[in-house]
């Protein structure tokens, strides 16, 4: 059996006296699409953030494709494809969709040296948002002009387009409408069925995750404290472990 | 239908509205005043408008990536004095004229570094070394002015000659233009006004660009001045200030580039230059006197401006 | 005396002047009748290095009435802060619109002399008024005797002060219509020998920074003995600032150039012990009068230096700088002819 695409075991991370993640072991496959779900505090963006190479653990190791690797930044995990969607989008409003695509990542000319290959740019930017199914007509538009899901499907392009192999999102259908959220859905099940891919999403919203991910861990005041195929769960059962919790610790 | 889409490409650029503008300004005063047009004052217009152009170059790639140099005017007074002293050293002038922008170059150093790594805002912070170096040149030129060396062609290049001036103006701009829309540079400029965390997140080194346009304006601005110090032939510790560091600034945005910062254009900037030299020139031509002048320049301003916003409204909507 | 007597006249020349304008006005109508013969209404402009400080303002009742008089139009124009770029560029503009005659507060020693050389190769004739550069090859320099009013000034003070710290205050250092002066006094008070320290003084191009900083200057020099300045402005202040911190009490003495109204008004309190009038009407008239004449006899007569001289004003003589309100101290826009004294 292959290794997974990403494992992390015992992360522990401590900031001072506050304990963010105690001992949190998780993993998923490439070709899975991974839920995290749980409460604002529950340590969701700190392990996004241990494992994106933004903070280093306390303690606890990572595993990408079998191997132990420590993160030393977040452009030395990027180099190991995994990347990152975040809620703000990383998008720059005054460049066009070619440019926000190919952010740091441009391509140049050989002659004369050093100068952007536009044309280019924008030939390959059409390519890849055809190639995942996206549709914006215009690659030179500047993406102010567009709208919420057109945004977020550029943002995710720009991370598959730069060889993601761990591809994380946070909050990709946070304040979306009915269509547009179904617009970002189905482009994640293709990215899943295109392969090489293994998807972690952020979400709050527990009926969507179910949909759409094929296996969920729920966090809890940063431990993993519930685990389960989607298959084999539901959104009420969800909600009674969460409402069982505030029940023995009460409102505070 | 090639043709077509040319009129609308031209008419969808960013510039168009205050080309539009430029264009009404330099009819109305050619009809006010037959002289407008002649050898004699387009050679006194071009001067009117490039040294503000000049700065403005700087001013605008600084807005673009968030942030403002108020220092501008004063390199502008000191890098004169500076290649005077070079030149009474005995260094060839072409040497003090590098070596001048050289310490320009630092000066806009000091204000990158400072605004970025110790976090002060850009406008605290060349306010303070606007000051800073307002005092140090007039303590270096003991408050007097002094007599430009004169090189003959070497001063004729560089300011003396009539056109001189303009043609570096230009030169300068499509450089700087070019930069923008063709080079890394640019882009990051833009990425690091209109979202320097995210541009931040995406490994972009955004210190690094805010720094180097803060070098930049300050090089510009030091040219500028020296320019300006082989035209009338002398150096002056009173010369530009805050007066054209602000026009620069304006032309920067009334030729479409915001205050806010994410976006902007060099060549709107120039135009934005050179609408408010035909503004300048074309009422003391008409002969304005001065105490009616800057009603009468404050009057033309808005009402230019208000007709480009609208224009501007226009070609969103084309 | 002698001198008293030349400014007397050239005063009431003024007064002629202005009161002829509107005669000469109507006169300028009708050839027949005209004092003049008849001519275009020649454009002048008149570049000026402070637009709008209000020691001008007399001068520009001189253009105007001059102007009426003589049948001609003029321009106001230049910089406001003493920016020698932009009085150049107003400079070129005036000759690109193929102006008649120009005249320039030469307040920089270089920067006018390639526009002079322009507009004389245009056939444009150019005068300096109220500041002179040594070497420039302008036509005629009308104002007042730069170097020997600091001369007065200085012997002035020696003649005030036996000994001890003096301060001069001057707007800009450098600048030609100023400069000169402190020359002149520092000269007057070094050859008289006596041990009076002079140190010299910056204090800005405009009014209130002005008072700012002479206040400040006396606070960290509090046994100097007098405070004089070579300009309007820096001679308001130091009115203002022996007035408002009682320094005559400790024995100061002050003065200076120019008639500001509060000047005028300390002189006469007793706050400042003199100041100096160069007759800004004057050089706005007779600036116009000298371009007409070259102007109708093709360049053949004229050009002359006019000297529009300097007076003494102190609290004796203070009282009718107070009491009459006209147009030639700049007070009031109102034409009059103001009656003569009992005694000259």
């Amino acid at each position: 059996m292959t290794a997974p695409a990403l494992r992390v075991e015992a992360i522990t991370k401590r900031f001072g006296a506050l304990t963010a993640l105690d001992g949190v072991t998780m993993g998923v496959d490439e070709g899975e699409i991974l839920g995290i779900l749980g409460d604002n505090g529950a340590g969701k963006s700190t392990l996004m953030k241990v494992i994106t190479g933004y903070h280093p653990p306390t303690s606890g190791e990572v595993f990408v494709r079998g191997e132990k690797v420590a993160l030393r930044s977040v452009d030395h995990a990027r180099s190991l494809g995994i990347d990152c969607v975040y809620q703000d989008l990383a998008l720059v409003n005054g460049l066009s969709v070619a440019h926000n695509l190919f952010l740091n990542r441009e391509i140049l000319r050989r002659f004369p040296p050093r100068m952007l290959d536009n044309p280019a740019m924008r030939r390959r930017a059409a390519a890849v948002l055809a190639d995942i199914g996206v549709n914006i007509p215009d690659v030179d538009a500047e993406v102010q002009h567009l709208s919420g899901g057109q945004r977020q499907a550029i943002a995710v392009a720009r991370a598959v387009s730069g060889q993601a192999r761990i591809l994380l999102l946070d909050e990709p259908l946070a304040a979306m409408g009915a269509r547009e959220a179904a617009l970002i859905i189905e482009l994640i099940r293709r990215l899943r069925a295109k392969g090489g891919l293994a998807i972690v999403m952020v979400m709050h919203n527990y009926a969507q995750t179910l949909d759409l991910a094929d296996r969920i861990i729920l966090m809890q005041h940063g431990t993993i404290t519930y685990e389960r195929r989607t298959a084999e769960t539901s959104v009420e059962e969800l909600l009674s472990i969460v409402r069982r919790e505030y029940q023995a610790v009460g409102p505070h | 239908m090639p043709r077509r889409g040319l009129l609308n490409r031209l008419l969808r650029l960013r510039e168009a509205s205050i080309l539009a503008v430029g264009i009404v300004l330099v009819v109305y005063f050619r009809a006010a005043n037959p002289y407008f047009l002649t050898d004699a004052n387009l050679e006194t217009l071009s001067q009117f408008i490039a040294a503000t152009a000049i700065i403005a170059c700087g001013e605008i790639m600084l807005l673009i990536c968030g942030e403002i140099d108020l220092s501008a005017g004063h390199v502008f007074a000191l890098a004169p004095f500076v290649m005077h002293f070079l030149d009474e050293a005995g260094l060839p002038m072409p040497a003090a004229l590098v070596l001048a922008l050289g310490g320009c170059a630092v000066v806009g150093l000091i204000n990158g570094l400072i605004t970025v790594r110790l976090r002060v805002p850009s406008f605290v912070t060349t306010l303070g070394t606007f000051s800073l170096l307002n005092g140090f040149t007039l303590t270096i030129s003991h408050g007097s002015p002094v007599e430009t060396g004169d090189e003959g062609g070497f001063a004729d290049a560089f300011g003396a000659g009539g056109y001189s001036e303009i043609i570096w103006a230009v030169a300068i701009a499509l450089g700087v233009h070019f930069v923008l829309r063709q080079t890394r540079w640019g882009l990051y400029t833009i990425a690091a006004g209109g979202n320097p965390e995210g541009a931040a997140e995406a490994g972009i080194r955004v210190g690094r660009i805010k720094v180097g346009n803060f070098v930049l304006t300050s090089v510009l601005g030091g040219f500028a001045g020296i320019l300006e110090a082989f035209r009338i032939g002398s150096t002056d510790p009173l010369a530009g200030g805050t007066a054209i560091m602000f026009l620069a600034v304006a032309a920067g945005v009334i030729g479409g580039t915001p205050l806010a910062g994410g976006s902007g254009t060099v060549l709107g900037g120039l135009v934005g230059a050179a609408v408010l030299g035909v503004l300048r020139d074309g009422f003391t031509l008409q002969g304005i006197n001065a105490f009616t002048f800057d009603m009468i320049l404050g009057a033309a301003i808005l009402v230019a401006m208000v007709a480009n916003i609208h224009v501007g409204r226009l070609r969103r909507r084309v | 005396m002698t001198k008293q007597n030349k400014f007397a006249v050239g005063r009431r020349l003024a007064v002629g002047g202005a009161a002829l304008a509107p005669a000469l006005a109507l006169l300028a109508g009708h050839p027949a009748l005209a004092a003049l013969p008849s001519h275009p209404r020649w454009k002048l402009v008149f570049v000026n290095h402070v637009t709008t400080n209000p020691f001008f303002v007399p001068t520009q009742y001189g253009i105007q009435d001059a102007c009426a008089a003589f049948g001609c139009d003029y321009q106001w124009t230049g910089s406001a802060t003493s920016n020698a770029a932009e009085m150049v560029n107003a400079m070129n503009a005036a000759i690109a619109a193929k102006v008649d005659a120009i005249a320039v507060s030469l307040v920089d020693p270089v920067a006018f002399d390639r526009p002079i050389e322009r507009a004389f190769a245009a056939g444009i004739p150019v005068f300096s008024y109220n500041a002179d550069a040594p070497k420039s090859a302008r036509l005629a320099y009308i104002g007042q005797d730069l170097y020997k009013s600091g001369v007065m000034m200085g012997e002035r003070i020696v003649s005030l002060i036996p000994s001890g710290v003096v301060a001069l205050f001057i707007a800009t250092p450098g600048q030609l219509n100023i400069q000169p002066r402190i020359d002149g006094a520092q000269d007057a008070i070094k050859q008289s020998g006596k041990p009076i320290q002079a140190e010299v003084v910056a204090t800005g191009p405009t009014v209130d920074e002005e008072l700012s900083r002479i206040r400040a200057w006396y606070i960290g020099h509090q046994e100097a003995k007098g405070m004089f300045a070579v300009d309007a402005g820096s001679t308001q202040g130091v009115s203002e600032v022996i007035r408002s911190m009682n320094l005559v009490a400790k024995g100061m003495h002050g003065g200076g150039f120019d008639l500001l109204p509060r000047t005028l008004t300390n002189i006469h309190d007793g706050a400042l012990d003199f100041t100096i009038d160069q007759q800004p009407y004057l050089q706005g008239f007779y600036t116009v009068m000298e371009m007409v004449t070259w102007l109708l006899s093709g360049g053949l007569t004229g050009p002359a230096e006019i000297n529009t001289g300097l007076k003494f004003v102190t609290r004796e003589t203070v009282g009718p700088y107070l009491t009459t309100s006209t147009r030639y101290e700049g007070k009031t826009d109102k034409e009059a002819v103001v009656p003569r004294p009992a005694k000259v």
